[in-house]
């Protein structure tokens, strides 16, 4: 048996052979030499992770570092492609979500499963409902789901409708659920991100709770300031792969920064080639849209790279859009290089050199069913067709190969589908597409989000690169990390308003925090 | 260029298994049905019952083009079959007004892209559902078609109006010994030619044009392409003018065949359209979908009907086959969309 002493990385259940056959074993769950392939993306590579009852185990890696597919693959949702899972003392293969929530193994998702019209007690009791003969039982049902509620002490009716509860109230009746699941493993994903700081207080004594009755719990979470208030123990996921286990109390979070990170931060950006001049070629006035932002305004160099940074919900995007005419704005206006544009819609802004590069991929930005070449030209497709509107096929091939190869995309073939793309080689589909269409003015939105770390590297390059070739670039971002690392100057939003701009060089991660939470404010 | 080469654009290089497996499983299909076909019936692979064949087919056909455009943008027009009578109604009512043939049916076929547009505006201007709009111009359309003519047969219409529908090309006919007319070869009939050339050229519309990518782009992602500049609103309007104007010459063809404008003509043939889209491939969430595999699919339900009535199977078991082979497919498709 394993000893007390699990601050050497590896020594873990999963390396002591035979601990998993006794049944008796505080391991209640170990992953062994997990290996999970996606076409184009080796999403996990030989991962490793073992959980103890009565013990929160946090996940922390980067984003892209596979931590949600150990946890699909863990939960039923994806099917291992070599390794396997060890459930209390049991090889399970678990074929589906369910399969894995009747053994005792539950998922909380970071954007939360609830049917919007049905009722708090439906949603717990969904699939399952009590029955009186034919019918669900809605009493019985009320009560029952009424108990878990009290339990977790929120003020919630199990009568009510979910789409009427907040989205912390909604994240506890997922809590709810899991406990009348009887959950022996629980995985909460992110389960603080949108939770004001009292409910997180209530959301640790439940944790706390859970943890005294013996439920196994696989945490993540980005905030690694609150881990050690309720963590045991820590593994690190990096680029897909396993990094190491800890006691919490024996690493510091710089610790394990550091071994998320795998390098020094000083390394995760390129050194900035471009340097910003005088000459102003992007400038925007007052903008407003009524009720989601106002009194917007700022200017670009030629040369410099704008960060835009602020806190989820801040109208970052939505400035962003409505530049692009993608969404309506009440009031504002917006100058090109000394002539004033009239927008009103993406064709306009298209026209005139805008191009916004949105921050969900698939959602907005790729037609991932259609191939590498078509939508590197989907933009500009009249560049490579006649005035009759016939592609001249040999142009587009062209068009298409000649930025695969400058953007040094990873693809067998300008015909691939680019769903099968990994995430950073679509994203550099996505900006060829832009560059084709001679775009003077680039927003990225999260333009990393979801790529690995090499690839973000490449696109930090290309972001350089754009800039000093004279392309007004836009990076919005979240991570604050990166708008110091590649920024030139920041504007910081705040509910809808600019609060700030600020010389990159001269501020600080904590200095665009307050002006970000709206504590210090520029005076304008 | 043969109804097999017209694969999805971009993706004749790269096929790979699953999708060949789809790709041959229709065309395979059809090859069998024609094969059992023949040994069960002795006057089934013959010239004459090839060409009547090929003419049963062609109204499938001419909706299933435009039911593929209105699917590849992930739209769905089940307005086509009511459409269809009302075009051929104001054609026959047009001509019965003393217009020229050709005039009244450009008529006719202009009328049925009026629906069409109809249709384009409401979903996008108005933002209904096409399933919601398209049904509404279904009943709206055959309640015209029928008002306009009191629901009776427009007749009496000359032979000149029946020529497209019962006329053909290189039809040859030799004085028999008995001294009735022999027919050598049946000819090729009008309806077939139009089909042909409109599958050539929706083929290179959909693959070679950009209002063909502009199609694909919809139906792939619309939101990625509207921000990619894509006139979003104008394409899918298109798309239902394309299936509108399609219903419209059907109609033509279907009445003229009849000599006679039937307001009561081509209930329930949106489904067919539906399906032989279906059966070649087109997926219903948009973005997929060719030509070539909706003149396949055509021909598997006109090969079925016409096998299946040759063989003296009752109507009711052709529905069931249909029905059959319909859910087939689509299980086939799933098959290769879930990887």
């Amino acid at each position: 048996m394993p000893t007390n002493n699990f601050a050497q990385v590896h020594e873990t259940a999963f390396s002591k052979t035979g601990a998993a056959e006794q049944p008796d074993d505080e391991w209640i769950l170990t992953a062994k030499g997990v290996t999970k392939r996606f076409p184009g993306v080796l999403a996990l590579d030989n991962v490793h992770l073992d959980l103890r009852r009565g013990e929160v185990h946090a996940l922390c890696g980067e984003n892209g570092a596979g931590k949600s597919t150990l946890m699909k693959v863990i939960s039923g949702l994806y099917q291992a492609d070599e390794g396997e899972v060890v459930y209390k003392g049991e090889v399970r293969h678990f074929q589906s979500i369910q399969d894995a929530q009747a053994a005792g193994i539950t998922i909380i998702h970071q954007e939360l499963n609830l049917v919007p019209h049905l009722t708090v007690a439906e949603n717990i009791y969904l699939a399952r409902e009590p029955k009186k003969g034919f019918f669900i039982d809605k009493k019985k049902m009320e009560a029952d789901a009424q108990v878990y509620l009290d339990r977790l002490k929120v003020n919630v009716k199990s009568s009510d409708l979910v789409l009427s509860l907040s989205v912390a109230r909604q994240q506890m009746v997922e809590i709810a659920k899991a406990l009348s699941l009887n959950a022996e493993v629980l995985i909460m994903d992110e389960p603080t991100s949108s939770l004001t700081e009292s409910e997180i207080d209530r959301l640790f004594e439940i944790i706390q709770e859970l943890k005294t009755q013996g439920v196994g719990i696989i945490y993540i979470s980005h905030r690694l300031d609150e881990l050690r208030r309720i963590v045991d123990r820590v593994t690190v996921m990096r680029d897909g792969r396993y990094v190491s286990t800890r006691n919490l109390s024996d690493i510091t979070v710089d610790d394990i920064v550091a071994a998320m990170v795998g390098r020094s931060l000083e390394d995760k950006f390129p050194e900035r080639t471009s340097t910003p001049t005088d000459e102003e070629i992007f400038a925007v006035h007052d903008l407003r849209r009524d009720g989601v932002f106002e009194n917007v305004g700022f200017t670009l160099r030629r040369g410099e790279i704008l960060g835009f940074a602020g806190l989820m919900g801040a109208g970052r995007t939505e400035v962003a859009r409505a530049i692009f005419g993608a969404d309506p704005k009440s009031h504002g206006t917006v100058t090109l290089g000394g002539r004033e544009l009239a927008i009103h819609s993406p064709v306009d802004a298209i026209e005139a050199g805008i191009a916004y590069l949105s921050e969900d991929r698939k959602m907005n930005g790729l037609a991932v069913m259609m191939s590498v070449k078509a939508n590197i030209t989907m933009a500009n497709i009249n560049a490579v067709s006649n005035r009759w509107g016939m592609i001249n096929n040999s142009a587009e091939r062209d068009a298409a190969q000649h930025f695969v190869n400058i953007l040094n995309i990873k693809t067998p073939s300008i015909n691939q589908i680019a769903k099968n793309l990994s995430g950073g080689n679509q994203q550099k589909v996505v900006i060829g597409k832009w560059l084709f269409r001679d775009s003077r003015v680039l927003f990225f939105d999260e333009p990393t989000r979801g790529i690995d770390v090499g690839a973000k590297f490449a696109i930090y390059q290309l972001l350089d690169k754009l800039a000093r070739d004279g392309i007004g670039v836009i990076l919005i971002t979240s991570e604050l990390p990166e708008i110091l690392g590649m920024t030139d100057r920041v504007v910081v939003f705040h509910e809808g308003e600019v609060t700030g701009i600020l010389e990159t060089r001269k501020t600080s991660q904590e200095e665009i925090m307050q002006y970000a939470s709206g504590v210090k404010r520029m005076s304008c | 260029m043969s109804i097999t080469d017209t694969i999805v654009p971009d993706r004749k290089v790269k096929l790979n298994r699953n999708d060949l497996i789809q790709k041959f499983a229709a065309l395979a299909g059809l090859v069998i049905l024609v094969f059992v076909f023949s040994l069960t019936s002795d006057s089934f692979l013959t010239t004459s019952n090839g060409v009547t064949l090929a003419l049963q087919t062609t109204s499938i056909a001419f909706l299933g083009f435009g039911a593929t455009c209105v699917i590849i943008t992930g739209g769905i027009d089940l307005s086509v079959g009511s459409v269809l009578a009302l075009a051929g109604v104001v054609a026959g009512m047009a001509v019965k007004e003393g217009m020229p043939v050709t005039l009244a049916m450009a008529l006719g076929i202009v009328s049925g892209g009026a629906c069409g547009l109809i249709n384009g505006v409401v979903i996008t201007r108005m933002k209904l559902p096409p399933f919601i709009a398209t049904l509404g111009m279904m009943m709206v359309a055959r309640g015209v078609a029928l008002q306009i003519t009191g629901a009776r047969p427009v007749s009496g219409l000359g032979d000149a109006f029946g020529e497209l529908g019962n006329g053909s090309l290189l039809r040859v006919v030799e004085e028999g010994a008995n001294g009735f007319p022999k027919v050598v070869f049946p000819g090729i009939p009008y309806p077939v030619i139009v089909m042909i050339v409109l599958a050539l050229v929706l083929a290179v519309v959909l693959m070679k044009t950009t209002f063909g990518r502009h199609l694909y782009a919809v139906g792939s992602n619309e939101e990625a392409a509207r921000l990619s500049g894509v006139n979003v609103v104008r394409i899918k309007i298109g798309a239902y003018v394309v299936s509108g104007l399609l219903a419209g010459l059907c109609g033509c063809v279907l009445m003229s065949r009849l000599v006679t404008a039937q307001p009561n003509e081509g209930v329930a043939y949106e489904l067919d359209a539906i399906a032989s889209a279906v059966i070649g491939g087109t997926s219903l969430v948009g973005g997929i979908g060719t030509i070539s595999g909706t003149v396949i699919g055509a021909f598997i339900i006109g090969i079925l009907r016409n096998g299946l009535n040759m063989n003296g199977v009752s109507s009711f078991i052709q529905m069931i086959t249909i029905g059959l082979v319909i859910i087939f497919t689509v299980w086939i498709d799933q098959m290769r969309n879930r990887r």
